[in-house]
């Protein structure tokens, strides 16, 4: 119990359990790290500062969310809606597909699940419980399964993170999530169809033909944010940070200038929301910059590389054991946590058993999103259980099968990587 | 004491906007940037510097003066399912863990801002201890604020100090999921 590294280890998780935000927690462990090995305590003030000073890449964060917010404020969300309603609302289980559909546009904007749920979700939860036609826990359990694409499909949030301890291009990180996320969509789609079959789910009166060209005129300027987002970083005009940034100030101006839907007050108390949920999140990153270096520090993840090494582990074998590793700790550990304590300690084992890192990016972050649906700690399932004042049990209970069909998508993004890195390479990745 | 309760909400009202202010202005200045750069075909290096430093200050400014406890992201499967008694008892316990190891630190934290005053930023030729500045006030501020988790658990407060997840509170602040 002497040795430092143990000492921390042993004060983080401690601390954590107690309750103390994660944050906090890495950076007293990495204080008494230093403290204990005798090195100076101000090398980890140090990495926190430098750390956050010189990482731009991570300002995409605290757009993205501000973009979201805004979308979500701005009226962008309840147009969008509509127009699935009206593309994909007249089978039977209509809404069901209205609420995959949505979260696949919306994903392309905003890079964040819980933006998904909270805002888009919100709506299509009332639209589907409104006449009793769907159980309210049906609601909620697709709403959370379907948000998980949002960080998915590019832009995204976790991508990021796993970008800045991967040392990986956020853009090519950004294209390997598209085929993933559409598969997932997919699948979800076909899981609601049998779903709608077995309980048959009520047909919605179908929105007249007539009346599509002025909702699709109505959602346009909305739907064009994904375009412009993803022409603007892969046609090399914007950096993925910068295109950050652009997304907001897009959002923010049709929704002042053609929906005139947003305030100045509504706009500063955005700004405000946005403030709160960069510092919470910021903490945890400083923490985990700190905690790294530590980590890095005590040589973990090569010895790690080599004790898996010894261990004379197939691709295959080592593919499926980070797997069952992360969706675990997925059960415990929230998304941006595993990104930036788990991924580090793996990443070089990943390279030795010759794993392509975007790849492997993408497999983290589709786990980590897994995680936030599986019981018990799924903060989707949470946020879902809330907004519609259902018990978590009977929300679990409908997750099931999508959670299964999900399962099911991550083997396919696990064992076929020319799937995933299809259209990496398209854009010019070597891997 | 009615008079320095209202003092500090103003105060709190206050940080809250400078924190927005922050957000804003990283936000502008991004905007900024792409048009100097890919319109005016003027790169600027500058704003890098700008949006960089406002994001360092609104972490560390918000965590130290506006963000809730339960704005915090934090691991609360256990915490969240124990008995009141057990959590004021694990209250003490991180509480001053955490204000222990962050007041025994502060002097070397102290120390590395101020010694950084020896360098200046690329563009903006800002000394460095004036960049790292808002360190200070952010250790001293979870030093307090752990030290009043700490007398909350050992006072007993009405209500748990910290929500369960289940709480809107926390929602919006782990939206970056």
């Amino acid at each position: 119990m002497t040795d430092p590294f143990t000492l921390a280890m042993v004060l983080i998780l401690a601390l954590a359990i107690a309750g103390l935000p994660v944050g906090l927690a890495m950076m007293c462990g990495s204080f008494l790290y230093l403290i204990s090995a005798g090195f100076d305590p101000s090398l980890a003030t140090e990495t926190l500062l430098q750390g956050i000073f010189n990482s731009y890449t991570l300002l995409a964060i605290p757009l993205f969310v501000l973009a979201a917010d805004l979308m979500n404020v701005g009226s962008l969300a309840d147009r969008l809606l509509r127009f699935c309603q009206a593309l994909v609302g007249r089978f039977r289980g209509g809404l069901g597909y209205v609420n995959v559909v949505s979260s696949v546009i919306f994903s392309g904007m905003s890079g964040s699940a819980v933006a998904d749920a909270v805002g888009m979700g919100k709506i299509v939860i009332t639209m589907m419980t409104r006449n009793g036609q769907y159980t309210p826990s049906y609601a909620a359990a697709l709403t959370a399964a379907t948000a998980t694409i949002g960080p998915i499909i590019p832009p995204s949030i976790p991508m990021v993170l796993y970008a800045l301890v991967s040392d990986q291009s956020v853009g090519y990180l950004f294209a390997a999530g598209l085929a993933p996320g559409l598969l997932m969509a997919l699948l979800m789609a076909g899981m609601n169809f049998m779903l709608a079959k077995k309980h048959d789910f009520p047909v919605d009166e179908a929105i007249p033909l007539s009346q599509f060209p002025a909702i699709t005129a109505n959602a346009f300027p909305a739907l064009m944010l994904p375009v412009i987002l993803l022409g603007g970083i892969y046609g090399g005009i914007v950096t993925p940070t910068e295109a950050a940034a652009l997304a907001a100030a897009y959002a923010l101006s049709v929704s002042v200038l053609l929906y005139r839907s947003v305030s100045f007050a509504q706009f500063w108390e955005t700004l405000k929301t946005g403030a709160r949920s960069s510092g919470s999140i910021g903490v945890l990153i400083a923490g985990s910059l700190t905690f790294n270096y530590v980590v890095t520090r005590e040589n973990i993840p090569n010895v790690l590389a080599d004790f898996l090494t010894d261990m004379d582990l197939s691709r295959t074998g080592f593919l499926i054991a980070v797997n069952l590793l992360v969706l675990l700790l997925g059960c415990v550990l929230e998304g941006g946590a595993i990104l930036l304590i788990v991924a580090p300690l793996l990443i070089p084992a990943a390279q030795a058993v010759g794993v392509d890192l975007v790849q492997f990016g993408v497999i983290m972050v589709v786990n980590a999103m897994l995680g936030l649906i599986t019981p018990p700690y799924g903060l989707l399932l949470f946020i879902v259980a809330s907004i519609t004042r259902q018990p978590m049990g009977a929300v679990v209970r409908d997750i099931w099968p999508f959670i299964l069909v999900l399962l099911g998508a991550l083997a396919i993004i696990t064992f076929v990587p020319d799937f995933v890195l299809f259209l990496p390479r398209q854009l010019g990745y070597n891997g | 004491m009615h008079k320095l309760r209202t003092l500090l909400k103003k105060l709190a009202g206050a940080a809250e906007h400078i924190s927005a202010l922050l957000l804003g202005s990283m936000f502008a200045v991004f905007i900024l940037q792409i048009v100097f750069r890919y319109f005016l075909d003027l790169p600027v290096g500058w704003t890098v510097e700008w949006v960089t430093l406002a994001w360092l200050w609104g972490i560390l400014f918000s965590f130290a003066f506006v963000i809730r406890a339960e704005d915090m992201i934090r691991l609360d499967i256990v915490y969240s399912s124990v008995p009141v008694p057990v959590r004021r008892a694990l209250d003490v316990f991180s509480g001053l863990s955490c204000a222990g190891i962050f007041l025994w630190t502060l002097p070397d934290a102290w120390g590395y801002v101020e010694f950084m005053q020896i360098e200046r930023t690329a563009y903006l030729r800002l000394p460095y201890n004036w960049v790292f500045a808002i360190y200070i006030p952010f250790h001293i501020a979870v030093i307090i604020r752990m030290l009043l988790v700490a007398w909350s658990g050992l006072r007993g407060p009405a209500e748990p100090t910290i929500e369960t997840p289940n709480t809107t509170a926390t929602l919006e602040a782990t939206r970056h999921d």
